[in-house]
């Protein structure tokens, strides 16, 4: 029973958790709840992985010659003040 | 990720009397390394090759143009983010709804992880994740309405604080969180959904709390 409380608790401050935005003791808190709770350690770790598949999938790098255009650009404006 | 920002000391209060040229350089050494970054933040926002280039183009202009203002030392990534997504707003919106307002969100709470697990014949939670292509996982987030879209590459893609990405879209902290909370569910469905469609996970019988939510 305590323990599906603690669960309780821990999801809900899982994605401040994850983005390292807890006050001190509330993460740690949290930490030794996963370390003690492996259903909660493996839910943590997909949140973890979901937050790493976005970020690795949604970069882009500018096209070629934007930053030769940029600069470009900022000559001219440079010269309209 | 390495944040390069402005050496100590680089350009200094002295930088209104550099020439054109002297500043040309200090913000071409200091702001163009963020052109990728920037350049992929405009893709996401604006959800097209040319406009986004416009709206870096734009910022970068503005930034420029403004560099005087800026305080050596302070964050100049999330200044360039600001003014980048400010541009955007003004310039670029076409979403006038405001989901913030939207009361009944269908997918508040979906957890793809329970849905998942939820079934035996899937594989692994992560697993699943992994089998989602590039493709499918930048639809999910180009599909999401546009202030979730922007909290959830901000806080997951760039990896800015609550507090700066509060300070980039001029929100609340708390406004942020919701956005953040809100974002990512939806995110999470709709990449549920592609699993579901590609067979990567049985479809399920909705479940009695989709109901209750829905109602």
């Amino acid at each position: 029973m305590d323990d599906d409380c603690d669960c309780r608790r821990v999801l809900d401050e899982l994605q401040r958790y994850l983005d390292g935005e807890c006050p001190e003791t509330l993460e740690r808190t949290v930490r030794a709840h996963l370390h003690d709770c492996p259903p909660c350690l493996d839910r943590a770790g997909f949140e973890r992985s979901l937050r790493a598949i976005v970020a690795r999938r949604c970069r882009d790098a500018a096209p070629a010659g934007m930053v030769e255009r940029v600069i470009a650009r900022l000559r001219i404006e440079a010269s309209g003040l | 990720m390495a944040t390069p920002g402005p050496p100590p000391g680089a350009g200094g209060t002295v930088r209104r009397h550099l020439t054109d040229e002297e500043r040309r350089e200090i913000f071409v050494r200091d702001a163009l390394p963020y052109l990728d970054q920037l350049y992929s933040a405009a893709l996401r926002y604006t959800r097209n090759p040319a406009d986004a280039e416009d709206l870096v183009q734009e910022t970068l202009t503005k930034a420029y143009a403004a560099f005087h203002q800026f305080r050596p030392g302070t964050n100049l990534r999330a200044w360039l983010y600001r003014i980048l997504t400010n541009s955007y707003i003004n310039a670029y919106r076409r979403e006038q709804r405001q989901p913030d307002e939207i009361s009944a969100d269908a997918y508040e709470d979906f957890s793809l992880y329970d849905r998942i697990a939820a079934t035996t014949q899937a594989p692994a939670e992560v697993e699943v994740l992994e089998r989602l292509t590039d493709e499918e996982v930048r639809q999910a987030l180009a599909d999401l309405p546009e202030q979730f879209r922007m909290a959830v590459y901000l806080a997951d893609v760039e990896g800015f604080s609550y507090a700066e990405i509060a300070e980039i879209m001029g929100t609340p902290v708390g406004t942020v969180m919701s956005r953040l909370h809100r974002g990512r569910s939806r995110l999470q469905k709709a990449l549920y959904d592609f699993a579901v469609r590609r067979g990567l996970v049985p479809a399920t019988v909705e479940s009695p709390a989709d109901r209750r939510d829905r109602s």
